[in-house]
């Protein structure tokens, strides 16, 4: 059984990304951070490591809104996430935003998921056209 | 220990560039690179978690674009800074949230400091950090320091006025009862209350706050008036407190705190020393030095914010003969008398002094050639009505006085000095005991053409 590759915008897409081992992650077109319910870094796929320049030992174990990507670290993304962890309340989100990739402004689409009961959240980024 | 080299010298520079991406991504404060139109080159995360806030249209394309909204004055900052390179600003504060903000979000700054250096024509660098938490403690340490000033110097005692933004007082306590004797019925008055008739004007109330915000604090001595018109010495320090973004329920809008302390006692212990540097020792009005000093403040105020400013310039008539015909004494005596004149007439907030000799002058904040003119004319009629007395102790004289105000041919102590002087000769030529105020044509005037006695 081959499911088709999960896009960045495709329904559904919190549960589905729970089952998908590390290669999978990294066969996708998007960048990909999982973190735990403590917001440490638990996943982080080959596209993300290359935009932003990291290897994935400089990321993994890390916590995410502090050592790895503080640029989010305010209300429209951190605290949503806190948000929902608080209120126990499902959280699948697009967002415009700019990451400093490389230290360049890069215009992107933030899907920011979280799925009640779920132990890892993910951060998926999208390079707009 | 080339043994232990990376065997492959890529790998190293590549590990080494990777550490320094790394770096960048987590210095804890904001960096960006850009042209001096804004145009962004280069930016660190921590300036997109402080912009992105702020920034229209999920866009960070610009920097100037971005804090446009909460500090548009940065494009015309960097615009106009002409030199080839240096500091366009530093530590610059923007307030993000003003008041009436319904709720502010949990670690949401409130107040940003932005430093802009300029590199060359084309590179301008940034460095943005959020200082909210600074601002805040800050603020405490103020009033901290307020506090411990009116607790640690020997005081009567002290009291704590909030004041709103226009300096009225917002709230009554204890403490201004106890120190002023005023009930809640001050609340709503302009803090100019707390003078005497005289001690103030309005334009030189709103200077204190200005200063306060300016400076972080303004610290002033000077006589206050209880609520029963009895006066006190006092220490009165005004510091502003930055905005606190919404107010809770029940809280009292206040901009300004005021620590007013009666420093009587301090200030008698004082006052003798003060007076030998400050004051004349024949006639006790300001001498030179106080004069000089007291003028330029008044003059630095008028620059930040103008106002009419007046001087008058008094010279008792004849005194060379007095000398002559009653003795050096009797000299002395006619000066003492025109001094305490000076000082019953002119308002506390007005500057008396004896500039040498035989003059004086008096510096007249807040008041136009009209007024000025109204009160030399009530102290030369009133100097020319004494009646000498038999036993010698008040003597009959009169007064000549010149007056001038400030504009902007005359806009330094120099010249307006100078006009009030050539008014002052124009009165004695024309036969002295009255008043004249300076024209235009009294520019033509040569200066000494009759002795100044």
């Amino acid at each position: 059984m081959s499911a088709p590759a999960p896009t960045f915008d495709m329904a559904d897409l919190g549960p589905h990304l729970a089952t998908l081992r590390d290669a999978d992650l990294d066969a996708l077109d998007f960048g990909v951070i999982g973190f735990d319910l403590d917001t440490i870094v638990c996943r982080y796929n080959q596209v993300e490591s290359q935009e932003a320049g990291l290897s994935p030992q400089r990321v993994l174990g890390q916590p995410l809104f502090t050592n790895v990507a503080p640029c989010m670290n305010n209300f429209m993304v951190a605290q949503r996430f806190e948000d929902a962890q608080e209120q126990g309340t499902l959280l699948d989100a697009t967002i415009d935003y700019v990451l400093t990739l490389r230290m360049r402004p890069i215009k992107v689409a933030l899907r920011l998921i979280a799925l009640p009961g779920a132990t890892v959240r993910y951060v998926l980024v999208r390079r707009q056209k | 220990m080339s043994n232990i080299t990376n065997p492959d010298p890529g790998a190293g520079i590549i590990a080494e560039h990777e550490a320094l991406i790394q770096f960048m991504y987590l210095a804890p404060v904001g960096l960006v690179q850009a042209d001096m139109q804004g145009v962004i080159a280069m930016i660190n995360p921590i300036s997109a978690q402080l912009l992105m806030p702020l920034a229209p249209q999920a866009c960070l394309n610009n920097l100037f674009d971005a804090l446009e909204g909460v500090a548009p004055e940065l494009r015309h900052l960097c615009a106009s800074f002409t030199a080839p390179s240096g500091m366009v600003c530093e530590g610059r504060h923007i307030v993000l949230h003003h008041g009436g903000r319904a709720r502010i979000e949990r670690g949401t700054p409130e107040v940003l400091s932005i430093s802009l250096l300029k590199l060359d024509a084309a590179r301008l660098m940034a460095v943005i950090s959020d200082v909210t938490e600074q601002v805040r403690r800050e603020r405490q340490l103020k009033q901290a320091d307020a506090w411990l000033n009116a607790i640690l110097t020997n005081i009567t005692d002290y009291a704590v006025v909030s004041l709103d933004r226009d300096g009225h007082v917002s709230a009554w306590n204890d403490t201004i009862g106890r120190v002023t004797r005023f009930g809640q019925d001050v609340v709503g008055q302009p803090y100019s209350v707390f003078f005497p008739e005289g001690g103030t004007t309005d334009a030189r109330q709103v200077d204190r706050l200005r200063e306060a915000l300016a400076d972080g604090w303004n610290l002033e001595e000077g006589p206050r008036r209880r609520a029963d018109g009895s006066q006190f010495w006092g220490s009165a320090m005004i510091a502003p407190l930055p905005d606190n973004g919404a107010l809770q329920e029940g809280e009292i809008d206040s901009a300004y705190c005021m620590i007013l302390r009666d420093i009587s006692d301090k200030h008698a212990a004082g006052a003798a020393a003060h007076s030998a540097t400050f004051s004349d020792a024949l006639t006790g009005v300001s001498n030179r030095r106080a004069f000089f000093d007291a003028a330029s403040k008044e003059l630095g105020r008028r620059r930040q914010s103008p106002r009419a400013t007046s001087l008058v310039v008094f010279d008792t008539d004849h005194l060379k003969s007095i000398n002559q015909r009653l003795g050096a004494a009797a000299g002395d005596q006619v000066l003492r008398q025109l001094a305490a004149r000076l000082r019953a007439t002119f308002r506390d907030v007005d500057v008396v002094a004896r500039m040498g000799g035989n003059q004086f002058a008096v510096l007249l904040p807040s008041t136009d050639l009209a007024g000025a003119l109204i009160v030399a004319e009530r102290v030369r009629v009133q100097v020319a009505a004494q009646e000498p007395a038999p036993d010698g102790s008040v003597l009959a004289f009169t007064v000549s006085a010149g007056v001038a105000e400030m504009d902007d041919d005359a806009n330094e102590l120099t010249a307006l000095m100078a006009r009030a002087e050539q008014a002052m000769r124009r009165a004695k030529q024309q036969g002295r005991n009255q008043v004249a105020h300076w024209t235009p044509a009294d520019h033509f005037q040569l200066p000494d053409l009759i002795s100044p006695l």
